[in-house]
């Protein structure tokens, strides 16, 4: 029972701060910020108004009466010798320059000690339900009363005179000039709480000026980036937090440029290499099929020719003759096969196929090439690693005996850490090597462009070194699989430069 | 009067094994015992037949079905001379290869016979197989032997490498491990152009000619151990 009562006490609550949050959260920054300066000022002032009122009154009533107290006294004093002289012309002329002198006092009487009016301030006599109250006797040394009347709260003080065998001395003091001056210090009190009010809104307002103009200006920044436009930037307004959130985005934006820009020329280049990898495929397959037809096909069909005149004149020259046509068949075939792709990459490996290839580079193009590996001995790579190596190293060589007008090359194979290194260099004519890597794809680069995207399909990096006159070294770097590719970059970073 | 070479034949090609097994048969001393058309087959034919000679393809599928590949001939040599190692295999292929021919004799065969000569020459590497030799043809045997020849010569030079300065030491280390020159500047804070420097004043030096040179250098010396 009680537990559900505490739920729903609990889900009461919640929902109400989700509708409060609801209500605040929907208006602007602006609005909040106003809303808190206004309520603040507002409250101050009103609890310092009430505050204020209460202890003037307080410390204005008593002064009130004190001097009441004091003034009857006075007067009973100074009429108890007019009294006992029954001198009533001086004893009037003291009353009205009491009255005359007191603003406060709003009238005054004296009583003989039968209680009737000796001489009092009324135009009209006294008020006969007024000598019925506050009643003092002879022991007492004053007596004070409030009366309610219909000019409001009248302090009435009452005085003995000789101890009430003389008299007794009576004033009213009104409060009227009490409230009046509680009524304007309630007013200057609530003009200032205006016009700080007034300040406090307008300090808010240029307050969330300056807070909401950066903030608007970045919204306006994101989406004129979200709609394409990267070379939109946020203005920096000023050193603080909020201008430093605009550098940060400025400089966000800028990398995301960058990058979108190296994108794009990467997608380019990825375009131009597309579209020649296709033609060279075509290329090759025309070549193939030219090979294929011309070559073999020839030769079959000389063979089936041969074999026809075997039938009729069985000679062993003849015989001979044709066994030389099949081996060179065979050699056609197998040359093919080697240049589409060798087996044996495959089977045994990238060293072997290179020593192969190698071969060929030396008795085909007289390029000698000196080849030494390092950490491969009975080690067989990943086999995407192996083919990619493999082209590229084909393609450098093939480079060296096209352009390089190179006496020998040298290819160096290493496993190096958790990264498998080559290095083809050769002593020929060299060329800029960093102005054609760098700039897009041209006819003369494509081929080194194709080398890099090899190596990166691998996760690997291609760098070239070259000058004219100077040699060419490419150089390939892939990491060996089961290992994180963490840039690659760490080792050439200079890091060991102090 | 010993009896007939028994010869086992694995390729997967029918015809070949069928005019293999022609040529064979023709001979007085020769007889075929069995015919495999994979690598699986030839390995549990060889257990069951015990024939004096293997003629095994490099090139068959390891499973018949399977596409053919040059390891699948290696690995059967392998098992055949592992289960029987007096087995005498002699590796039948298109390969003319000094790295396929030393794959051959590391993994047991007894020789090495190209498919363009598979006659007369084929028919002698039987006969000195069933005999306990080994048969390469004389092409092959000098590729194998100046192979040996290459891996004994030894370019060590005379203590020359003192003669280097310290930098010079470093230059060579690292461009034996294979960096860039621009890799080896900025590990050692220095212009490429200082690199190129040094390199050519260490080569002069030790008289060598190209980075598999310098490697080689780096190798002999132990300087590329960690």
């Amino acid at each position: 029972m009680k537990e559900r009562w505490n739920d729903r006490l609990r889900s009461f609550f919640r929902e109400t701060a989700a509708r409060i949050w609801a209500v605040i959260g929907a208006v602007s920054i602006r609005t909040k910020i106003m809303g808190i300066v206004l309520g603040l000022v507002l409250l101050l002032g009103a609890g310092v108004t009430v505050q204020v009122r209460v202890s003037m009154a307080e410390a204005l009533g008593r002064e009130l009466e004190e001097r009441g107290i004091s003034i009857a006294r006075n007067l009973a004093a100074r009429s108890t010798d007019l009294i006992l002289t029954s001198d009533l012309y001086a004893l009037h002329k003291l009353l009205r320059d009491m009255v005359v002198h007191n603003e406060d006092v709003r009238y005054a009487f004296v009583l003989d000690s039968q209680g009737r009016v000796l001489v009092h301030s009324f135009e009209r006599g006294v008020p006969p339900d007024l000598l019925g109250v506050n009643p003092v006797s002879g022991q007492e040394h004053w007596r004070l009363q409030v009366l309610e009347t219909e000019e409001g709260l009248i302090h009435d003080v009452a005085v003995p005179i000789l101890a009430g065998h003389a008299g007794t001395a009576r004033i009213g003091l009104a409060e009227h000039r009490l409230q009046a001056q509680l009524s304007a210090t309630t007013y200057r009190l609530l003009l200032i709480t205006f016009l700080i009010a007034l300040a406090g809104v307008a300090g808010g307002y240029l307050l969330t000026w300056v807070l909401t103009r950066p903030v608007q200006a970045l919204v306006e920044a994101t989406r004129a980036i979200a709609r394409g436009d990267l070379s939109h930037r946020a203005p920096v307004w000023a050193e603080d937090e909020l201008g430093a959130l605009a550098r940060s985005f400025n400089a966000m934006v800028e990398e995301q440029d960058r990058l979108l820009e190296t994108l794009r020329q990467r997608e380019v280049r990825r375009g131009q290499l597309l579209e020649q990898v296709i033609t060279a495929q075509e290329e090759e397959r025309r070549r193939i099929a030219r090979e294929l037809h011309d070559q073999i096909g020839q030769a079959l069909t000389s063979l089936l020719v041969g074999l026809r005149n075997l039938e009729s004149d069985p000679s062993p020259a003849r015989l001979h003759e044709l066994k030389a046509v099949i081996a060179d068949t065979l050699d056609g075939v197998r040359e093919l096969a080697l240049e589409l792709r060798p087996s044996i990459l495959d089977d045994l490996g990238l060293v072997p196929a290179l020593e192969r290839y190698i071969h060929t580079c030396v008795s085909r193009y007289h390029l000698a090439v000196d080849l030494q590996t390092v950490g491969l001995d009975g080690v067989r790579l990943p086999p995407a690693v192996e083919t990619a190596l493999y082209r590229i190293i084909q393609e450098a060589l093939t480079n060296v005996v096209r352009h390089a007008r190179a006496r020998q090359a040298s290819l160096l194979l290493e496993v190096r850490g958790e990264s498998v290194v080559a290095v083809v260099e050769d002593d020929g004519c060299g060329f800029d090597a960093e102005g054609l890597m760098s700039g897009p794809p041209g006819e003369h680069s494509l081929g080194l462009h194709g080398m890099r995207e090899r190596a990166e399909l691998v996760g690997g990096r291609l760098t070239v070194e070259s000058s004219p006159g100077q040699g060419t070294s490419v150089f390939v770097e892939v990491p060996l699989e089961g290992r994180r590719e963490d840039g690659g970059a760490g080792k050439d970073t200079g890091a060991y430069c102090r | 009067m010993r009896g007939k070479i028994r010869v086992l034949i694995a390729d997967d090609h029918a015809i070949l094994r069928s005019g293999l097994r022609l040529l064979l048969e023709a001979q007085p001393d020769m007889e075929v015992v069995g015919e495999a058309g994979s690598a699986e087959e030839a390995v549990a034919l060889e257990a069951r037949l015990r024939p004096d000679v293997v003629l095994m393809d490099l090139t068959l599928p390891a499973r018949p079905g399977s596409s053919s590949s040059g390891a699948a001939g290696l690995e059967a040599i392998r098992r055949i001379r592992a289960s029987r190692p007096e087995a005498r295999v002699l590796a039948l292929t298109m390969h003319d290869d000094e790295g396929y021919l030393r794959a051959v004799l590391e993994a047991g065969g007894v020789g090495y016979v190209l498919k363009q000569a598979a006659d007369t020459e084929l028919l002698s590497a039987i006969r000195a197989a069933s005999r306990g030799g080994t048969y390469l043809h004389p092409a092959h045997a000098r590729v194998l032997v100046e192979s040996l020849l290459r891996r004994g010569e030894s370019a060590a030079k005379d203590d020359d490498y003192e003669r280097l300065s310290p930098r010079e030491q470093e230059v060579l280390r690292l461009l034996a491990l294979g960096y860039t020159n621009q890799q080896v500047a900025d590990r050692l804070c220095l212009s490429v152009k200082t690199v190129e420097t040094y390199r050519a004043r260490l080569t002069e030096k030790l008289g060598l000619r190209s980075r598999a040179d310098i490697v080689r250098y780096a190798l002999q010396r132990g300087l590329l151990e960690p």
